[in-house]
């Protein structure tokens, strides 16, 4: 049982990092100025179903804190509390605790100190998000006016209509009136068919009886009359028919969201035992038609029982987001989405039993080619064989995307980062993300969180300036910094860019020579010296700081992404910002490519730059200077590079005698590739060439032919981007 | 260490080889194999001595002129000429080699170390050693011969990356 119920926590935790992602998502966008309904009721469905799952599992800090964060959303989803600045800003800060006590939930951290947030939580209560602090709260009997009065705040009406129960203590302040002693009194009779698959689908009744009970609830009787003869007994289906009595006090809502996770066919009743005294005048004058339409909303207790418990059944079972008069206002739509579902639909696989599958596949996919080159012209078009390489192709290319993630995994943990950050340093900084969907190797993706993290604190300390400065140089003093990942051949580009002042290269090699990294006579490159920011026992920082400067960052940086066979690009414009740019390598991944010959040598040209091929008539290629050529491509002239003259290999052939490839390159644009010749196309497996060696600038890779011989990968963009005769660079290699 | 015949303070193994006229010797452990020469294929932007890549069972691999690698003449291919692939701190390589000649064990005590040469990089000689060499006939030639051990770490292809730190 327990490991069962380790296995049902596990997708519980899996659901909470979904949730915190959607959550995360909802704060962000409403921090940039998005209020609008469906976000904030995105974020509310998020953290209510933590609070759901977590009072199930009994993880009593979190539920707590949860709670108070939910209370809050509530309010702001109800329009009582205003989203403003400083209300999004205390629920990020909420945000960020919630997620430290889901891990500590977990087991992974210790329980997190959340006082201060819940305390800030409070006041935004208690002040209905009013910056001014009028201190409401102090004051329960005038608070109903008050908030009606201030302009922030809804129409009365609707705040009695989402209101909260007579019984609810916090909120007691909005109807005084309603404090009957008889309406507390009247306990809840809840009546709970779990559905037959309630087992199967891990929706053991047992949990939430167990959570009902915390709450007070007694069992009154158990129905078994469903239960047929034991020859017909399921022993995996649920049958048993609980009716429970709740004390009074316990809110409904409390009651409901034991009932989070059933499934949706389960029949789950609530209603009050006897009839409640009658409310106070402001309540009763309510518009009570749809009150039913909001789960935690006032239900007016001078309605039928019957109306109310009918309309509450609806809710339950239906659970669709019925759109209520009161356009502001969505019902949570907490998605009966049973955590069985989830079992059946994961497994955790061991990263090495994955690799292993890979190195095979790729393996299979070049005996493949093998197979294909040693057959007959007219065996090779015999069907099996396209057969089987169709089949090898499906399975690699499942393999593959079982390992590739998006990276926005590993760009999840920047928000709130910088907003740590932001805190330390007193800087504003706002965060760009470009190319999260980016899908990169599982591996990759583990490793380059430190590095990340590394940068990001790079950037927010030593790149951005301080707002004064920053005015002072007539920028924005709101600092930027640019997150942003993409797929380029074999390669994934992650960069890091700042707007801030740049790298200081003059002291950058002061500090150099003085730490004794280089002599002082040493003459450097600019991008040597922004190199030297990456050596060992480098920092600049005028005082050891807590973010950086303890000289290991970029270090740090530059060891993990070297280790992954990766590098790391530094490019700083002084005043206008610095890129870190961390290149790495797609451990293993297929590549449409052409097949051609460049002084006789094989290479392969990635097809997905390639536009056309011509073979060029006399007088079309036309020199431009001695060392450039254009192509005349039906009026358009365009730029015509030599990949031999590039790569320094030997080649006299006339242009007249080769293929011109049209490229198409992200930076430069239609670039005509002189080639002699084009073999094949085919579906090549990238073999890194960082393996065993290192990166050469102008190649992605090396794979290996159906002959068992080496075939390099063009990288066109490095190509076409270097002007001329390429030259080693050992520093930046 | 089971080969009990040899002198006392036996510990390592090493192959020996030809290069230039000389004999060198690697330490057997980071050995993987000896492959017959296969004209790699050659890299572009490389220094000379990568002579290119290979296939090594899926892997590409480097190939390296030693001799160049080392400031001898290029060896001339021949019938002998063979690859030696090692294993450099988990990146795999293979050195061109004239000849292999031997696999010997001598111990630590027996390695002199290498005279000090001036030379912008670190020395790639971890010291020398005498061995006696093998005669056709199977018996031992007392007088011996002088190995120059290589480090293989200072050969190691991706040093030069970490010369900007």
């Amino acid at each position: 049982m327990s490991d069962e119920l380790d296995e049902i926590q596990a997708i519980f935790f899996e659901e909470c990092a979904e949730g915190l992602t959607t959550a995360e998502q909802g704060l962000s966008a409403m921090q940039g100025g998005d209020v609008s309904a469906e976000v904030i009721a995105g974020v509310f469905r998020a953290v209510h179903s933590i609070k759901g799952g977590a009072g199930a599992f009994g993880h009593a800090d979190l539920t707590a804190f949860a709670h108070k964060f939910e209370n809050v959303l509530d309010e702001v989803r109800g329009g009582k509390i205003p989203p403003s600045p400083g209300v999004v800003k205390v629920m990020l800060s909420a945000f960020d605790i919630l997620t430290d006590h889901v891990e500590s939930a977990k087991g992974l951290a210790p329980r997190p100190a959340d006082e201060a947030a819940l305390a800030a939580l409070e006041q935004v209560l208690a002040n209905k998000g009013a910056d001014d602090g009028a201190p409401v709260a102090s004051a329960p009997a005038p608070a109903a006016p008050v908030v009606a009065e201030a302009p922030a705040a809804p129409a009365a009406e609707e705040a009695d209509e989402y209101g909260f129960l007579p019984m609810a203590v916090s909120l007691d302040d909005f109807d005084a009136p309603a404090e009957a002693p008889a309406a507390a009194d009247a306990a809840w009779i809840v009546t709970f068919k779990p559905s037959r698959a309630a087992l199967a689908n891990a929706g053991e009744p047992l949990l939430i009886i167990r959570e009902l009970e915390t709450l007070g609830a007694e069992i009154v009787a158990v129905d078994t009359g469903t239960v047929p003869s034991l020859r017909d007994l399921d022993p995996e289906d649920a049958y048993f028919t609980w009716t429970l009595r709740v004390p009074g006090e316990v809110t409904e809502g409390d009651i409901n969201d034991c009932f989070d996770f059933v499934a949706p066919d389960s029949v789950v009743e609530v209603r009050r035992d006897e009839t409640p005294a009658p409310a106070a005048a402001p309540v009763a004058e309510a518009p009570a038609a749809d009150t039913g339409a909001d789960e935690f909303g006032f239900v007016p207790v001078s309605a039928p029982i019957e109306d109310f418990a009918a309309e509450m059944q609806r809710v339950v079972e239906t659970i669709a987001a019925a759109s209520p008069p009161v356009g502001s206002v969505e019902t949570p739509a907490i998605a009966p989405k049973a955590g069985g579902d989830a079992a059946q639909q994961t497994i955790r696989v061991d990263l090495g039993k994955l690799d292993l599958l890979l190195n095979l596949v790729g393996e299979l996919v070049i005996r493949n080619s093998i197979l294909a080159d040693r057959l007959s012209p007219a065996d090779r078009q015999r069907v099996e064989l396209p057969e089987l390489a169709r089949l090898t192709r499906q399975i690699q290319d499942n393999v593959m995307s079982l390992r590739a993630q998006p990276i926005k995994q590993a760009f999840s943990r920047v928000p709130r980062m910088l907003r740590d950050l932001s805190v330390e340093t007193g800087k504003t900084i706002n965060l760009e993300t470009y190319g999260e969907t980016t899908e990169v190797d599982k591996g990759v993706i583990e490793k380059i969180g430190d590095p990340l993290t590394h940068m990001i604190r790079n950037a927010a300390d030593h790149g951005l300036e301080s707002a004064e400065e920053r005015i002072a140089a007539g920028k924005d003093p709101a600092g930027t910094i640019k997150l942003s990942a993409e797929q380029r051949g074999a390669r994934i580009f992650v960069r890091v860019q700042d707007n801030g002042r740049g790298i200081n290269r003059e002291r950058v090699k002061a500090k150099a020579i003085e730490k004794g990294i280089i002599s002082p006579d040493a003459v450097l490159s600019n991008e040597e010296i922004d190199q030297l920011i990456c050596a060992p026992g480098f920092s600049t920082a005028e005082t050891i700081s807590n973010i950086s400067g303890r000289g290991v960052g970029m270090d740090v940086v530059r060891s993990n992404v070297e280790a992954l066979g990766g590098r790391v690009e530094i490019h700083s414009v002084p005043g206008e910002g610095t890129t870190f740019t961390m290149i790495l390598p797609l451990t293993l991944a297929i590549l449409d490519g052409m097949i051609v010959r460049l002084a006789g040598q094989r290479f392969v040209l990635p097809l997905a730059h390639v536009l056309e091929t011509v073979q060029p008539e006399a007088g079309q290629v036309k020199r431009t200077s001695p060392d450039s050529e254009v192509i005349d491509m039906r009026g358009e002239y365009v730029p015509v590079k030599r990949a031999t003259e590039i790569f320094g290999l030997n080649d006299d052939r006339a242009v007249e005698d080769s293929l011109v490839v049209i490229v198409e390159s992200e930076a430069h644009g239609k670039v005509g590739l002189v080639v002699d010749t084009i073999d094949d196309r085919r579906e090549v497996v990238i073999k890194s060439l960082d393996q065993n060696l290192h990166p050469i600038r102008g190649l992605g890779g090396a794979t290996i032919l159906g002959d068992g011989s080496i075939a390099l990968i063009l990288d066109i963009e490095a190509l076409v981007a270097s002007t001329n005769r390429y030259t080693p660079k050992g520093m930046a290699a | 260490m089971t080969d009990t015949n040899d002198n006392a303070g036996t510990d390592r193994k090493i192959v020996t080889f030809s290069l230039a006229q000389q004999t060198f010797g690697i330490d057997m452990r980071a050995l993987i194999e000896i492959r017959e020469w296969d004209e790699p294929t050659p890299l572009p932007n490389v220094p000379g001595f990568i002579k290119g890549v290979t296939n090594l069972r899926g892997n590409v691999i480097p190939v390296v002129g030693l001799a160049e690698r080392l400031g001898w003449e290029p060896s001339v291919i021949h019938a002998r000429s063979c690859v030696l692939v090692v294993n450099i701190a988990g990146k795999q390589a293979g050195f061109l080699v004239d000849e292999v000649n031997d696999i010997v064990a001598i111990g630590e005590t027996e390695i002199q170390p290498a005279p000090e040469v001036e030379t912008i990089e670190p020395s790639v000689i971890a010291g020398l050693v005498r061995i006696a060499t093998r005669q056709k006939d199977g018996t031992r030639d007392e007088k011996g011969t002088m190995v120059l051990l290589l480090d293989l770490d200072a050969l190691s292809l991706t040093k030069h990356l970490d010369l900007a730190a």
